[in-house]
């Protein structure tokens, strides 16, 4: 039985997706007796030599297209796969995983689930864990219909740098004629603000509704700017424009692994908490002692958030003159 | 242009207390005595193709705005809005049964009520919905028609009668494009898209219109390939210490000495 990863690689990020997809399948495919080969699709033929470290398979078919849009990459993968019997389609987290997961699988005439963080292997069927009910709920589900296309849940797996390519089987293909019948007349590419990697990050800020006005917001970004901290917002912050959506914590935004989270003015949905449940220590300050994110933080103040914040500030900054 | 917009009303789950959640024999979670608001993509989608009728006006084209959901008598009050806010027609299908998890069946009979009515131009969804977070239905329904799909857009604006210029999100990035119709376009996370209230007025003279219901029955259903199988509730609880003082600086110093400082100052 065949297995395959499919990867975007007009997408700038790549290796994290590869990385990401090479852990999946060492945790869950690596005892079982399959097949497994990549297809990476690029644009740019000056990418191509860097292309071997992104596949987390003995084996790639390198697809050029002319750049990624949904309709080249399916009218791309029916070239390539119409013949293939493959029982499991791998796809990476984000936009382009889910988008891609679903609408391969119809063509399939397969079965599809999105933002899946666990898979088992059964007899015909597979069974794959995901989030439900505003991620308060772990669901589990069988899909029963092969082939299997399921992509994968931001941070559900921690990377695994994609070694030992030496021996790589390469297949090329050029489909770069594609066209995708026409329906995007033109395309710009806005590549995102980069926010600093937060997986690492030894202290991360993040302000809430809590904060409630526009100001209050600048000043916090301000104070984690002074404590050398990162720093992120909610969902309701991010619709009201107030930072831009690139510093969105949460389910729809970055899943952070921070070694100390700050969680200020923070109601604590459960889409927001799983961006920081990673962090080694939450600390929530807020003044309603029954919301959710203090039963969830390891320690809580009560309080007037952008109080504590300036005193903390204040505080630190002494030290570190004192200590210099 | 005609617009349809697909959404469905979800009960605000963040009201529920820990002792609420409970997984029934049915695998279902009782949220009956929730509020039920929209969710926040389908919210989203609703304001964006309103702002989208807004600026077509500007341009001299018209835009006639559709609305339509899979619900119980419980998305009544968001399709009376709708109404009022000079939606042409606001549609609720009754489910025979739960579809929560069951994006298929509500793919298909959306599909299916767009090939039997005057099919629109554009249909608009939000990404997910709060409750199910299949974030399938719109792919599944532009499948279904065999029509094109633009994902988590963030931004629509009008350039002709046969085209719309859509800032969507993609890996690392957006994406603007100008794209024909018919399409289906997925809303993901836009700001200030909040859906904007109807005057008294409007409600008044618009939203007393009645609501077209149709039944799950005059729709013909696919097998679901996935199936739920268990649901697990997560609790996230870390028995918060509390820092007690007598004010923010007295508490703010406890917090630095104690927890940030040695922590921060290790290598």
């Amino acid at each position: 039985m065949k297995f395959k990863c499919i990867l975007n690689g007009c997408a700038p990020n790549v290796k994290a997706r590869a990385e990401e997809l090479n852990s999946f399948i060492g945790t869950y495919l690596g005892n079982a007796a399959l097949t497994g080969s990549t297809i990476l699709f690029y644009a740019n033929q000056e990418d191509r030599p860097a292309l071997h470290d992104l596949v987390p398979t003995k084996s790639v078919e390198l697809v050029r297209v002319g750049g990624y849009q949904p309709e080249i990459i399916l009218d791309a993968l029916k070239c390539t796969e119409d013949k293939e019997d493959t029982f499991l389609y791998l796809f990476p987290s984000g936009v382009v995983g889910a988008e891609l997961a679903v609408r391969w699988a119809f063509r399939k005439n397969g079965s599809s689930l999105v933002h899946v963080e666990q898979m088992t292997l059964e007899k015909g069927g597979l069974m794959a864990v995901k989030k439900a009910y505003a991620d308060h709920v772990r669901a589990t589900f069988r899909l029963d219909r092969q082939p299997f296309c399921i992509s994968l849940a931001k941070g559900s797996v921690e990377r695994v740098p994609i070694t030992g390519r030496e021996n790589l089987q390469i297949i090329e293909h050029d489909l770069s004629g594609l066209n995708g019948d026409g329906f995007v007349r033109d395309t710009q590419w806005i590549p995102a603000e980069q926010a600093r990697d937060l997986t690492g990050a030894k202290l991360l800020i993040v302000g809430g509704r809590g904060l409630e006005t526009r100001e209050n917001i600048r000043q916090l970004k301000e104070m984690a700017g002074a404590m050398g901290a990162e720093f992120g917002i909610s969902r309701p912050v991010a619709l009201n424009a107030w930072e831009p959506m690139h510093r969105l914590i949460g389910v729809s935004g970055t899943i952070a692994r921070p070694e100390i989270c700050i969680a200020a003015g923070i109601s604590g949905a459960a889409a927001f908490y799983a961006g920081i449940e990673k962090s080694k220590l939450i600390i929530a300050i807020n003044t309603d002692p029954q919301a959710r994110i203090v039963k969830a933080a390891d320690v809580a103040i009560i309080d007037d958030c952008m109080a504590v914040m300036d005193e903390l500030t204040k505080i630190f900054m002494f030290d570190c003159t004192e200590q210099a | 242009m005609k617009i349809l917009v697909c959404f469905k009303a979800a009960p605000n789950v963040e009201m529920l207390l820990d002792e609420d959640w409970v997984v029934d024999k049915k695998l279902l979670i009782d949220t009956s005595f929730v509020r039920n608001d929209l969710s926040a993509h389908d919210e989203s989608a609703l304001e964006m193709a309103l702002q989208l009728s807004d600026a077509s006006r500007d341009l001299g084209m018209h835009v006639e705005l559709n609305a339509l959901t899979v619900d119980g008598p419980g998305a009544t009050p968001i399709l009376k809005t709708l109404s009022a806010l000079r939606f042409a027609t606001a549609v609720r299908i009754e489910p025979g049964a739960d579809f929560l998890f069951q994006p298929t069946a509500v793919a298909s009979i959306i599909s299916q009520y767009i090939r039997l009515h005057a099919p629109p131009d554009v249909v608009l969804f939000g990404s997910q919905s709060d409750i199910g977070e299949n974030a399938k239905t719109p792919l599944l329904t532009a499948e279904m028609l065999g029509w094109l799909c633009i994902t988590r857009a963030t931004r629509i604006v009008p350039t002709d009668e046969e085209h719309m210029t859509v800032t969507h999100q993609v890996d690392d990035g957006h994406a603007r494009e100008t794209v024909r119709v018919p399409c289906v376009i997925s809303v993901g996370d836009a700001p200030c898209t909040y859906l904007r209230k109807p005057t008294l007025r409007d409600r008044l003279s618009y939203g007393k219109k009645p609501i077209a219901v149709l039944a799950e029955e005059d729709f013909q259903l696919p097998e679901e390939t996935e199936t739920l199988m268990d649901l697990e509730i997560l609790r996230h609880e870390r028995d918060a210490a509390i820092i007690a003082g007598e004010s923010p600086a007295a508490k703010a110093k406890v917090l630095y000495e104690d927890y940030l400082k040695p922590l921060l100052s290790r290598p």
